[in-house]
């Protein structure tokens, strides 16, 4: 049993307000040839210093950055070990100082808490929060191989070569647990791929069937190729500051509170500890929960996930998830995984998951949409970069900007790609906060962060 | 004591650095092909692994007295993360329940086994945590007792030289 300390969970308090005031992001593809990988990183910052209504020039923004945090999954990948120095010169920001990040499938959401530190604490005022990954040297199956070495080499990787089978077994446990259907599965799938049809930056969006899910091939029973994100090359940024300098750029900057959590890499190693419960929950409430299953997180759960929201939801005064948030973008890596974590946020309680998807409050103009960026399932997973880009997403939903990053031509053209017909927005009506969950391993690391619009 | 690698030094290149993947556009990516060779050590957990090729599971317990939890641990570990003693071998039965499974189709590239198969993960009476194998037989169900066999005959001194049958 994990048991806590009396200092273990005390709620982060930042010494200044963090306030987010850009974004940017590439195109997101399964190959990206045309452009080197720093190359990338200067299309997606650029973007964030001349598309977000700043108030001085990009020239001087740059004059302003005070410290980089970067985010890079594996080196594997681009086979350059410290990409972070090539990209930090070839942004001209030498010799600021710079910190490489590393959290996994969180990598992204990681590197914006490390902006966010650096903020809070006074060492920069202002700060790039950067990431990439380039999947796209090496064939899928490599780079499936890659991806697993991020499970136990000892006593996992071999069994499987590909992180669907780490999740698949969960999948399982959850359905007969907690009634889950595939069907209900699938609709995540259906979700956030439609959604993904709106965004420029989309790779694989599509109009596709619950049927057509079901129908797709296998990865690890229950996961189908349809329930799983791809291998992605692109890069996402973020610029971050404090309140003066969010005054000096922005009309309209958005506040930023955010924690992170973490827990094993090999999921069967979790033990029972108490469910640290949501500002929203009941002592007791998952006393029958608990009697049934023996065990939380089991292979349930993400206690990684619930430990950030647990934090996150008390630096930002919410009481109540679903009432509160307007909207949220969840790492749908697998369709499962995005189930797994709406119990751990509180978007329902434990037991109830599939019931937010059931219900329409997880659909646009629901109660609390999610993933209406088309998710990692929909639009992307370039693992340093998805939660930069995740933060990009809510952030442009709170500015009322939806229609701009995902409707206007020019994104359309930069992608090389016709804005379709029947294009949507899914812009949320005066949106006034939402959250982002960047999650890695099998919930190995996990970051929460919200985002509140500031004046 | 340190043991430096003494194999062969070669600087032959294996493969064509030059050849051209792809310029379909206006630039060029080239290939470079390798193979590249670890050397892993198992450490202090060396005995679970030899363990395996005489048949035998073996996971490691903290006996410390002054431990809240003396969790028994498999995969094992050389130290207790509750109280930081070093823990001890204890052998464990080889034969368990399902507590979890999938069945792995795409693997990634290099998987040595033969796809598809049952991935399982078995509860075993005594142990605080679960541990992952492979069925070799039968249909995995959630509860299922299985047993354990061991790869004793041709070990590839890795985690596949155990695998599970049903009881
Ligand atoms: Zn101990």
């Amino acid at each position: 049993m994990i048991k806590f300390g009396k200092g273990n969970l005390r709620v982060p308090q930042w010494s200044r307000r963090v306030f987010m005031v850009a974004g940017g992001c590439t195109p997101f593809r399964k190959y990206f040839p045309e452009y080197k990988l720093e190359e990338l990183v200067m299309m997606g910052y650029k973007m964030m210093l001349e598309d977000n209504d700043l108030k001085l020039s990009p020239k001087q923004v740059k004059d302003c950055i005070q410290y980089a945090a970067y985010g890079e999954f594996a080196d594997h990948f681009q086979d350059q070990l410290l990409c972070e120095a090539k990209i930090h010169d070839y942004l001209g920001l030498d010799p600021l100082w710079n910190t490489g990040i590393k959290t996994g499938g969180a990598t992204g959401g990681a590197a914006m808490l490390n902006g966010c530190m650096a903020v809070a604490s006074g060492y920069a005022d202002c700060v790039l929060v950067s990431g990439w990954e380039r999947m796209d040297e090496v064939d899928t199956r490599t780079g499936n191989f890659y991806i697993s070495t991020a499970a136990c080499k000892d006593f996992e990787t071999r069994m499987g070569r590909i992180y669907s089978s780490y999740y698949a077994p969960m999948a399982n446990r959850f359905a007969e647990a907690y009634n889950l259907s595939e069907v209900t599965r699938a609709k995540v799938a259906v979700k956030n791929r439609g959604y993904a049809m709106s965004n420029p930056n989309a790779q694989q969006p599509g109009h596709h069937t619950v049927e057509e899910v079901l129908e797709s091939r296998m990865s690890a029973y229950p996961l189908r190729f349809l329930e799983c994100c791809a291998m992605t090359a692109g890069s996402a940024s973020a610029l971050l500051c404090n309140e003066e300098m969010a005054y000096k750029l922005s009309d309209h900057p958005v506040e930023l509170f955010m924690a992170g959590g973490t827990h094993t890499l090999r999921v069967a190693d979790r033990r029972h500890m108490d469910i640290p419960l949501l500002p929203n929950e009941e002592p007791g409430m998952y006393d029958e929960l608990l009697k049934e299953s023996g065990r939380w997180p089991g292979f349930e759960s993400f206690l990684a996930a619930r430990f950030a929201a647990y934090l996150a939801y008390r630096m930002a005064g919410i009481h109540d998830p679903l009432e509160e948030l307007d909207l949220v973008e969840l790492h749908d890596a697998f369709t499962i995984s995005d189930i797994q974590t709406y119990g751990d946020i509180g978007l329902r309680p434990y037991g109830q998951e599939p019931d937010y998807i059931e219900s329409g409050d997880a659909y646009y103009e629901g109660k609390c949409p999610s993933n209406l960026s088309g998710g990692l399932l929909g639009t992307m997973h370039a693992v340093g970069a998805t939660g930069i880009w995740q933060a990009c997403e809510v952030f442009w939903q709170i500015q009322d900007r939806y229609d701009y990053i995902h409707g206007d031509k020019k994104w359309w053209d930069r992608a090389e790609k016709e804005k379709p017909a029947d294009w949507k927005s899914l812009q949320v009506k005066d949106p006034k906060q939402g959250l982002w969950i960047s999650h890695a391993g099998v919930g190995s690391h996990v970051t929460c962060g919200i985002l509140r619009k500031a004046w | 004591m340190t043991k430096a690698y003494e194999g062969p030094l070669t600087t032959k290149f294996i493969g064509e650095p030059s050849e051209i993947y792809d310029d379909a556009g206006d630039f060029w990516v080239v290939n470079f092909p390798r193979s590249i060779t670890h050397h892993h050590t198992y450490g202090l957990l060396t005995p679970f692994f030899k363990g395996l090729t005489q048949g035998k599971l073996l996971a490691t317990k903290c006996t410390n007295p002054e431990c809240t939890e003396n969790s028994t641990w498999l995969p094992p570990r050389a130290d207790c993360p509750d109280c930081y003693a070093r823990t001890e071998w204890v052998e464990v039965p080889a034969e368990g329940t399902i507590y979890a499974y999938t069945m792995l189709d795409y693997a990634g590239i290099g998987i040595e086994m033969e796809t598809p198969y049952w991935q399982i993960d078995v509860q075993i009476e005594g142990v605080d945590t679960i541990f992952k194998g492979w069925l070799k037989e039968g249909k995995p169900v959630t509860g299922m007792p299985v047993r354990a066999e061991f790869n004793t005959a041709n070990p590839t001194h890795t985690i596949l030289d155990i695998c599970w049958v049903p009881k």
